[in-house]
């Protein structure tokens, strides 16, 4: 019996089962990442997770969906999101088709009306879908720090009454609440009250042990050394002062790259040649390529022999 | 909660309010959940006991900074001991010492706040007991200053972007909530809903130096304050030299000349020595992380003289830099023609420089409405 099976049978997880659940979905993590996981899982409070980009935040809401078997409702925040896109809209022009059609039927006024404003016209959008939703899902508001503060605490509303009023219909209770999880890349500070409703979670640059796990995880036939290598190469890149500092996915890409290459070392001509997959903007390129040799050296990526 | 009583909890109401004295925001809600938390974990595990606090109690990334120095702080004599079971008396005893009791948390909830400390701003040797007289601004100059200054802001406000908005002006329509809207009168058109190009809420702070090797440009540098806060709501005011001071109220509330001498009054270091570190750190440190997004200007007007901690200029306008839309830094220096940014301030500030404008003169107002 697969792990999932048996935790919808004993109900709620335990902390241990976390752990073990994140690394079956080929999430390695360390504790903190974990108890946060579980905490919010059992205290059914929503989990805020802020770092830098590419460290594997949205991913976490991937896992936990997987893992506890239930679907992924995303909601992608960005500047001038406003409350109809997260909650519902009418289709007005299918409403519109449906009246032409019914134009000439004897029906009364007050029947067709009911027909154009029923669930079939109705257009879902991510909170709503979240709630009405047939079992629990977890709910992803991604990047929550792009949208305006009056969306944050439109949010705070929904978030704490699980209820949301469509006027032509009634208000709508949640028929289940919920798995939330916030991220937040830092670009502007969320709200105390925003805050306060929520698990707190910082998710930084993995070290190289980690780094390397994943490495190894995540692209299975890569060389030893090169994933050694290559992860060394990464953390000393994440030392300079870059323009755009590469997270982990930067790190897989690379790793895929080089290996789908038969590369089994780094050297200079594969570093430059390859920079691209890494750095995605031309002044780091450049600042990089100046220092490559220094950083080779303090990698210890010179092949000795 | 089932463990309300014993010994743990009391233990953990007294590590928060310790936390709290360390300037962590932890209210009563997050007590309850994080003994609500130790209920679903294995306590006794220390490592396992600390995640669990870290999870539950911090709510920002300084406050995980800061939280794993604190919690060994508090239980160090937990550490000391060898094994579980010591480890569960002590427990028992440091709460008996520190007698934590619910008494003290809720005489704290009720507004007995004095235990608390709290940090005050001292004044420095450096500041001048000099009273500033600000009305020697040319009565001619004035006017055109005004202008120039009203024009400028007017375009600020008038940037536009893509999106639109609702408005009860009759100008464009909104096709699809005109629509929406007469659908529920059968699908007749009566009510026709107008839109209007939204307005971009860029947010402007301004830093102003009105240090004594600003003196001649102070009087001016209000001017040009007021005048912006007059035609722009959303925008916050700050005037530095040894200390920060937030005068956007001040400048709200009352008119030019009145705000003047109350400012001059106060005495808030107005015309002694600059420390633009030290000021921009107090102004990062407590209004900044609030108010600087991806939509805010940050203007700052200093000649860049400057007698405090260079490191502390670097680091701050590198995070205000990153933070803030643009930054701009005015320097009446930078007219003269031969200007070139020597002075170790500003050269420290530079690389974090957006634009980089003189600001001596009308003409040069008028082209700083170009960088907005």
């Amino acid at each position: 019996m697969p792990p999932c099976l048996f935790l919808l049978i004993f109900d709620m997880p335990e902390l241990k089962d976390i752990k073990r659940m994140l690394f079956e979905q080929g999430y390695i993590t360390d504790d903190s990442v974990a108890m946060s996981v579980f905490l919010s899982l059992q205290l059914n409070k929503p989990l805020l997770i802020e770092g830098p980009a590419g460290v594997g935040k949205t991913e976490i809401a991937k896992v936990m969906a997987n893992a506890l078997q239930t679907d992924l409702i995303r909601l992608q925040c960005y500047e001038g999101l406003d409350a109809t896109h997260a909650l519902y809209e009418w289709n007005y022009q299918r409403q519109l088709l449906h009246l032409k059609m019914v134009e000439h039927n004897q029906q009364p006024v007050e029947e067709k009306e009911k027909t154009i404003f029923s669930d079939s016209f109705l257009m879902k959008r991510p909170l709503l879908q979240a709630i009405t939703h047939h079992k629990k899902p977890v709910l992803l508001i991604d990047e929550i720090d792009r949208s305006d503060e009056e969306f944050e605490s439109f949010l705070l509303e929904v978030l704490s009454d699980w209820q949301i009023t469509v006027p032509e219909i009634g208000t709508i209770k949640a028929t289940h609440i919920p798995q939330v999880i916030l991220t937040s890349n830092r670009t502007r500070e969320l709200s105390e009250a925003l805050r306060r409703r929520c698990l707190y979670l910082y998710i930084d640059y993995p070290d190289f042990e980690k780094e390397w796990t994943i490495v190894k995880n995540k692209i299975p036939g890569i060389d030893t050394k090169l994933a050694e290598q290559i992860t060394g190469f990464m953390q000393q890149l994440r030392i300079i002062k870059l323009e755009k500092t590469p997270g982990i996915a930067e790190t897989l890409d690379w790793a895929a790259a080089l290996s789908a290459l038969h590369i089994d070392h780094l050297d200079k001509n594969i570093i430059e040649q390859t920079l691209g997959v890494v750095l995605k903007d031309w002044k780091d390129t450049r600042q990089v390529q100046l220092s490559l040799s220094e950083l080779m050296e303090k990698t210890g990526v010179y092949p000795k022999l | 909660m089932i463990t309300r009583q014993t010994s743990l909890s009391k233990n953990i109401v007294h590590f928060c309010r310790f936390l709290r004295q360390k300037g962590f925001n932890v209210s009563a809600e997050e007590e309850i959940l994080s003994l609500q938390a130790l209920q679903f974990i294995d306590y006794t595990n220390n490592e396992v006991f600390h995640l669990a606090l870290k999870a539950s109690l911090c709510h920002t990334k300084s406050h995980l900074d800061e939280f794993d120095k604190l919690f060994h702080e508090y239980w160090k004599d937990l550490d000391k001991a060898v094994d579980a079971k010591t480890k569960e008396d002590q427990k028992n005893k440091t709460v008996f010492q520190q007698q934590a009791s619910y008494k003290a948390l809720s005489k704290w909830l009720h507004g007995d706040g004095n235990k608390e400390t709290e940090e005050t701003a001292t004044c420095s040797i450096q500041e001048s007991l000099l009273r500033k007289d600000f009305s020697t601004v040319p009565e001619d100059e004035v006017d055109e200053l005004m202008q120039a200054i009203k024009s400028i802001a007017k375009k600020l406000a008038a940037k536009t972007n893509r999106r639109y908005e609702f408005s009860y002006k009759v100008d464009m329509p909104d096709l699809r909530k005109t629509l929406r809207k007469n659908l529920r009168r059968g699908g007749e058109l009566l009510d026709i809903v107008h839109r209007r190009p939204k307005r971009n809420r860029i947010k402007l702070v301004l830093l102003c130096d009105v240090s004594r090797s600003m003196e001649l440009y102070s009087a001016f540098l209000i001017q040009f304050m007021y005048a912006f806060q007059q035609v722009y709501r959303r925008m916050e005011t700050f005037v530095f030299s040894t200390l920060l001071k937030r005068v956007t109220l001040l400048l709200k509330h009352k008119n030019f000349s009145e705000a003047m001498l109350q400012l001059s009054n106060e005495n808030n270091g107005w015309s002694g020595g600059t420390r633009i570190g030290e000021s921009l750190d107090t102004f990062v440190n407590e209004y900044g992380k609030k108010m600087i997004d991806s939509k805010t200007i940050v203007i700052i007007l200093s000649d860049g003289w400057d007698t405090g901690n260079i490191d502390l200029i670097k680091n701050n306008m590198e995070f205000i830099h990153t933070k803030s839309k643009k930054l701009i830094w005015l320097n009446p220096l930078a007219g003269f023609e031969d200007y070139k940014p020597h002075v170790s301030a500003m050269k420290a500030a530079l690389p974090f420089i957006d634009v980089f404008a003189p600001v001596h003169n009308v003409e040069s107002l008028k082209k700083l409405g170009r960088w907005l």
